[in-house]
């Protein structure tokens, strides 16, 4: 067992789940969807693509690509959170947090792209 | 490639990327945990928002204060925990970049990536020279004054770094790698479109060997010439095709043997045969007797062999008497002392000659030799470019330096190909054609600049305008080259040397002589000329009016006008 592919593995899977923690429930209300979820989510995003850099394999260029993807799509969310609630003053109402929810469900599909070319790649190394 | 650098700047980068992205984090989430009052007294807690505006300006050390609201004792204690965290992250992650930077492995990466774009970059001919020595200097200088890009191939960084500071009128690039390893050649650009030529001239034979027979395989099309100290290596760098191989030794005694037997050839051969900034020969005059030979080493046998065909007759002078092939009566001992000058017979003798490795030694035996004898002849092997002013000083009748003899022979051989059938030619007639060249050359044996070498070939690529007017059926003759486009009774500066026709050379041609498809002259001339006789090469007009003495009409409607001649690029 290679530790750093368990780390590594940790860190995509984690990813996922905890975007899709944050996208479960109903699309436009505050109280399906906390914020610190979100906050994790972009968090383990970020590292899941700085562990991406580097590596060699076509896989891991498709890999890197998913992951940028998430990142944006996850700022974004960040960013219409913090702007919304700290910058306008609206607050959360319902049609800003269905954008929200929205972006990080498009972050949770390239997640999930990431897990499975990363269980296509572990699946091609034992063969 | 650029790729793997960036793919190694990255691996390097993970970990601190990692902990600055699990620090900020850390620390923001602490800061929306920690109770507080706003400024009415009521509890509040900082949103993600506030919480990262904090760490931002903390993490970086700028430090707005505490905002929104004055902090409370448990925001003030997460406050000093995400400083340190923070600001240990950075010191770490800049850390990483810097000890990364400084990295020799990372640093040869960058140097080569860099060396590789530059000569990815190239768009003219370019010379991949190996072993920068005194050899690989002249060429450099030379092949620059010609404009020639060169890379500089060199296993010391000191000689790379030497390279940096002189100043060269083309680029050239140098690089520290061993040139035995072929993919380090493909690093230079061996395989690029642009590379003309791969000069191989280590001091070391094997490396030549392998660099030659690595171009040979590898690019085609690029000319290799080599330098080969040893004979079966110069034999088997000459049975794959070669360009050219010089063994030092043969080229000093083929010039030594010319000076002892044909004056004029020698001049023509010594003078065209070096740099282009080397000043015309003398050829002294060669007093006949007795030779006294020091040094039996690879210059002094093969000397000693030249001398004896020569018909002459030779005393060596050599301290290790073991060595192979040593010929009777020769002398032991060092040629530096009186003594064995004496016992060697050096009051009867007509000339010395300093052939030994060691230059001080050479010199030694040219003052001490003149010391006895006045009136000898001198001649001298200098190993060292370094001790050339010495050399000069002491002032011998004939001085070679290994160094210049490859440089200036493969020099000539790049500038003009023609010029070793010249001289192939030459070999075979008596001494006279090299000295009506000459005259015609050097109108007055004053230092006079070497004159430029074309080659010129009558064909439809290289010499499109005349191949046209050939077709068209105008007499061209070798005289065509001398004549002025706009003034014809003007004669331009333009010697024919020599004009090659299938296997047949024909030395100084006739003006008169008719000319063909196919032709190769050679041509000697002076830079302006030179310019000339390329533009009637390639243009038409010029070309039509230099043979006919007409001007050419261009131009459908003035064609029709004259109404004869289809002219042009067909």
């Amino acid at each position: 067992m290679n530790i750093s592919r368990v780390v590594f593995g940790f860190f995509v899977l984690l990813a996922l789940t905890l975007n899709f923690g944050f996208f479960l429930g109903e699309i436009d209300n505050p109280d399906h969807h906390d914020v610190y979820e979100l906050f994790a989510a972009l968090v383990v995003g970020l590292i899941a693509t700085v562990m991406k850099l580097g590596e060699r394999s076509q896989m891991s260029a498709m890999l890197l690509a998913s992951s940028l993807v998430v990142d944006l799509h996850l700022i974004a969310a960040v960013l219409v959170w913090a702007i919304s609630v700290h910058v306008l003053d609206v607050g959360l109402t319902p049609k800003v947090m269905a954008s929200i929810v929205s972006l990080s469900g498009g972050a949770l599909l390239a997640n999930l792209l990431s897990v499975v070319l990363l269980t296509m790649e572990t699946a091609g190394y034992s063969r | 490639m650029a790729s793997s650098t960036s793919l190694l700047f990255f691996r390097r980068m993970r970990l601190p990327l990692i902990v600055l992205i699990a620090a900020y984090s850390i620390a923001t989430v602490g800061f929306t945990l920690m109770p507080g009052t706003d400024a009415d007294g009521n509890p509040w807690r900082m949103s993600l928002f506030d919480a990262f505006y904090v760490v931002s300006y903390t993490g970086s050390t700028i430090g707005f204060g505490e905002v929104p609201y004055e902090f409370s004792k448990a925001q003030r204690l997460w406050t000093m925990v995400s400083i340190y965290l923070t600001v240990i992250a950075w010191l770490f992650s800049i850390g990483s970049i810097i000890s990364l930077m400084q990295d020799p492995a990372f640093s040869q990466a960058l140097r080569c990536a860099r060396f590789r774009r530059a000569i990815r970059n190239y768009d003219r001919p370019f010379y991949l020279l190996c072993g920068y020595g005194d050899t690989g200097r002249l060429l450099t200088r030379s092949l620059t004054e010609l404009h020639h890009p060169v890379v500089v191939v060199d296993i010391e960084q000191d000689k790379i770094d030497a390279l940096g500071v002189e100043a060269y009128k083309a680029p050239v690039h140098g690089f520290c790698m061993d040139a035995i390893m072929p993919q380090n050649l493909t690093a230079a650009g061996l395989q690029s479109r642009w590379c003309m030529g791969v000069l191989a001239v280590t001091a070391d034979d094997r490396v030549n060997l392998k660099i030659a027979v690595t171009a040979r395989l590898l690019n085609q099309r690029a000319a290799v010439y080599a330098r080969a100290d040893q004979g079966h290596v110069a034999d088997n760098m000459r049975s794959f095709d070669t360009a050219h191989v010089v063994r030092p030794a043969e080229e000093f005694v083929y010039r030594l043997g010319l000076l002892l037997n044909r004056p004029y050839s020698y001049q023509l051969y010594q003078w065209l045969r070096s740099s282009p900034e080397h000043e015309f020969p003398k050829a002294p005059e060669v007093p006949k007797g007795r030779w006294i030979l020091c040094g039996f080493g690879l210059f002094g046998k093969a000397v000693y062999r030249v001398l004896r065909e020569t018909g002459l007759e030779v005393t060596v002078i050599e301290e290790n008497t073991a060595l192979e092939g040593l010929p009777e009566g020769s002398i032991a001992g060092r040629g530096t002392q009186a003594e064995t000058l004496r016992a060697a017979g050096i009051e009867d003798a007509a000339g010395i000659l300093a052939t030994t490795q060691d230059d001080v030694d050479n010199l030694s035996i040219l003052i001490t030799a003149r010391d006895l004898k006045e009136d000898l002849f001198c001649a001298a092997v200098a190993n060292r470019w370094s001790s050339g002013p010495l050399f000069e000083a002491a002032r011998p009748e004939y001085v070679a330096q290994p160094g210049e003899l490859i440089a200036g022979t493969i020099l000539s051989h790049i500038r003009s190909p023609l010029l070793s059938h010249l001289f192939n030619r030459l070999e075979q007639t008596s001494d006279e054609p090299a000295k009506k060249i000459l005259d015609r050359l050097v109108p007055s044996t004053d230092s006079v600049r070497q004159p430029q070498l074309l080659t010129v070939r009558l064909s439809k690529n290289r010499a499109p305008a005349l191949h046209a007017l050939h077709k068209a059926g105008e007499l061209l003759t070798v005289g065509v080259f001398a004549k002025h486009p706009l003034r014809p009774a003007e004669r331009l500066d333009v010697e024919v040397l020599m004009l090659s026709r299938g296997d047949e050379d024909r030395l100084l041609p006739a003006s008169e002589t008719e000319l063909e498809i196919g032709d190769r002259l050679l041509l000697a001339c002076s830079p302006a000329a030179a310019r000339r006789v390329r533009v009637l090469l390639e243009s038409d007009s010029v070309a039509y009016r230099t043979v006919t003495g007409k001007e050419l009409q261009e131009g459908w409607l003035f064609r029709k006008l004259e109404g004869k001649l289809s002219m042009g690029k067909s």
